[in-house]
């Protein structure tokens, strides 16, 4: 391993594989610009508005699921209905071993990173074996059946009344303060997910993705590894959803079942992503906090009816925003850098 | 005179219909074999049986010593064999560099090799389809003209050592069609590929190939020189459509 500093690049040579790293400061104002912003967000939230910092934590945890989904809809070529799975997974494994075994956050966090890893390497045969319509409805079904059996087995999930006593993440002994300081975790979190997830969608491993999303079986024929890109980019995001699971759990210090699996949830999180876009996964930010606006004001007008109106949004977009509303932007400004990546799905 | 692919007696079912059957014959280093044949007669299954797209039913397929018949077809690839489509087969959603740089990346096992780096080779065999000034269009803008060349460079990025060439003049006109051909020639003398050539239009295989194997309902009727086998009587029956097998 070997770490070279160029005048305009990071060169990491590991073996014999080679990797690029742009730090050219003049590409960097607008992410700057744009990290600033966001966290100027809950500082102004905290001392204007703090009531609205839940709201804020919410925008930032919907956002850090849908990143990591953009990287799985991306790397599979498929579009995967139930990320809440994950929720469910990363959620009940940190609030059973919290309550029951009383394990401090950090270690719940460990466990839930490994059951995410269990059952993403168990489920990234799907991503293989089914494609298209059934992929999506095998994945929609499945934190359905999890719900399902949150109720059967209901003395250990506690499916009826949810699991309660969680261990909180942050307790300095004043209730605004914990929320702000959740709220900056909840930044740092989905800002790490940015950045790692932008990191792969510039490297060697996404050109891979890319042709795999467009064509796999001509990306197969040009010596790309299918199987083992779809493996890999469907167990590791599903590792970075379940770890907001286990974020939600410690966060609110309950968890059931109701509030992540069901289709409401998904829908939410599916309109992030469909806003925010996928490849260009800035844009999710935005529709986080979008979304958890409108619910607010939708929720407020139609009552409700609002868990009607989200589907068909969602259904409105899927139609017409394909690469989210960052796409927009960018076929508005377009800037060839490094070769791009565009994405069908 | 060594052989590069040697094909052993392969056969390959879709259902009932016997898409190829018990084929064998073998492609010899450097040179240009020609495929002929009616239309379904199987051309395309038994390339795409020798790439990896489907698995031969029995018989066996050697790649330069290497036993491929049950190989995956990422793994051939890397072995040095590519192919063309018969109906292009881009990206859509790639620029024409992009997809090119897929092959360069993946094509082979290659050390220190950065996306930039594979951007920059990836030009090199953009210029030579004459493509370069197309290499930020995305690959469903792209004529049919063009995607024949894109198809050749991306398979040329693969570092070939066989490469299957599917149809290279159909839906050209003729002037791009003799484009096309050159570009073949040339890619052959500059990159010294060995060519297994699908063509249905014979003039252009007579020029060109070495030898030709004339594939008719899946099985090979003839095989030999170009003039011998346009002047063989049972080749010329089988185009002309009243042969039976
Ligand atoms: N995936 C498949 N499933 C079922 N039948 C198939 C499949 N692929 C090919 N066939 C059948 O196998 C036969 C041979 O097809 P193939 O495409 O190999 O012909 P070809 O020689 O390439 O013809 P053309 O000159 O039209 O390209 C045809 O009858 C075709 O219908
Ligand atoms: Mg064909």
């Amino acid at each position: 391993m070997e770490l070279e500093i160029k005048r305009e690049k990071l060169v990491l040579r590991v073996g014999t594989q080679k990797y690029e790293w742009h730090i050219e400061p003049r590409y960097w104002r607008n992410p700057f610009i744009y990290v600033g912003i966001l966290i100027l967000v809950p500082i102004a939230v905290y001392f204007l508005y703090p009531q609205w910092l839940p709201t804020v934590i919410d925008a930032n945890l919907l956002a850090a699921i849908a990143i990591p989904l953009g990287w799985m809809t991306i790397g599979t070529g498929r579009m995967n209905f139930g990320p809440q799975f994950y929720i469910g997974v990363g959620g009940f494994t940190a609030a059973l071993c919290s309550i029951n075994l009383g394990w401090p956050p950090f270690v719940t966090l460990l466990m839930a990173i490994l059951a995410g890893l269990i059952f993403g390497l168990l489920m990234s045969p799907l991503s293989i074996i089914a494609g298209g319509l059934y992929y999506t409805l095998l994945t929609l079904l499945f934190p359905l059946v999890f719900l399902e059996i949150t109720f059967i087995y209901t003395d250990l999930f506690k499916g009826d009344t949810g699991l309660f006593g969680i261990a909180q993440m942050v307790n300095v002994g004043h209730f605004t303060v914990n929320q702000f300081l959740i709220c900056l975790m909840s930044l740092f979190m989905m800002l790490l997910y940015m950045f790692i997830v932008d990191k792969i969608m510039r490297s060697k491993f996404a050109a891979s993705m890319a042709a795999i999303n467009d064509d796999e079986e001509v990306a197969e024929a040009m010596g790309v590894n299918v199987k083992k890109i779809k493996i890999i980019s469907f167990t590791i995001p599903a590792v970075m959803i379940a770890v907001i699971g286990w974020f939600y759990a410690h966060y609110y210090g309950t968890f059931s079942g109701v509030t992540y699996l069901p289709l409401a949830f998904m829908v939410k999180v599916l309109l992030v992503s469909m806003i925010g876009g996928r490849v260009q996964i800035y844009g999710n930010v935005i529709g986080g906090y979008f979304i958890v606006i409108l619910e607010l004001f939708l929720s407020s007008v139609l009552g409700e009816y609002s868990q009607v109106v989200f589907p068909i949004i969602l259904l409105i977009l899927l139609l017409t925003l394909p690469e989210g509303l960052f796409g927009l932007y960018r076929k508005r400004r377009y800037r060839e850098y490094l070769p791009t990546l565009h994405v069908r799905r | 005179m060594t052989e590069i692919l040697k094909i052993d007696s392969v056969s390959k079912h879709f259902g009932g219909l016997m898409a190829i059957n018990d084929v064998s014959f073998s492609i010899i280093e450097g040179e240009t074999l020609g495929l002929m044949g009616p239309n379904g007669a199987g051309k395309t299954t038994l390339v795409n049986m020798i790439t990896g797209k489907y698995l031969a039913d029995s018989g066996n397929i050697q790649f330069m010593g290497h036993d491929i018949t049950r190989m995956p077809a990422y793994r051939r690839c890397k072995l040095g064999i590519s192919r063309t489509y018969q109906i292009p087969r881009p990206f859509p959603e790639l620029t024409a560099l992009m997809s090119v740089v897929v092959s360069a990346l993946y094509g082979k096992d290659r050390a220190n090799q950065s996306l930039e780096d594979a951007a920059t080779e990836a030009t090199h065999y953009l210029e030579f389809c004459g493509l370069f000034s197309k290499r930020n269009v995305l690959g469903k803008d792209l004529t049919l003209y063009e995607l024949r060349g894109l198809e050749l460079a991306r398979a040329l990025a693969t570092t070939p050592k066989l490469i299957f060439v599917d149809e290279v003049m159909a839906g050209l006109n003729p002037d791009e069609a003799y484009k096309a051909v050159r570009l073949l020639e040339r890619a052959k003398e500059e990159f010294g590929v060995t060519i297994l050539w699908i063509e249905h239009v014979m003039a252009a295989l007579m020029q060109a190939a070495q030898r030709v194997v004339v594939l008719h309902y899946g099985q090979k009727i003839c095989e030999g020189l170009p003039q011998d086998v346009a002047n063989d009587p049972y080749v010329i029956e089988c185009y002309l459509g009243s042969c039976h097998v």
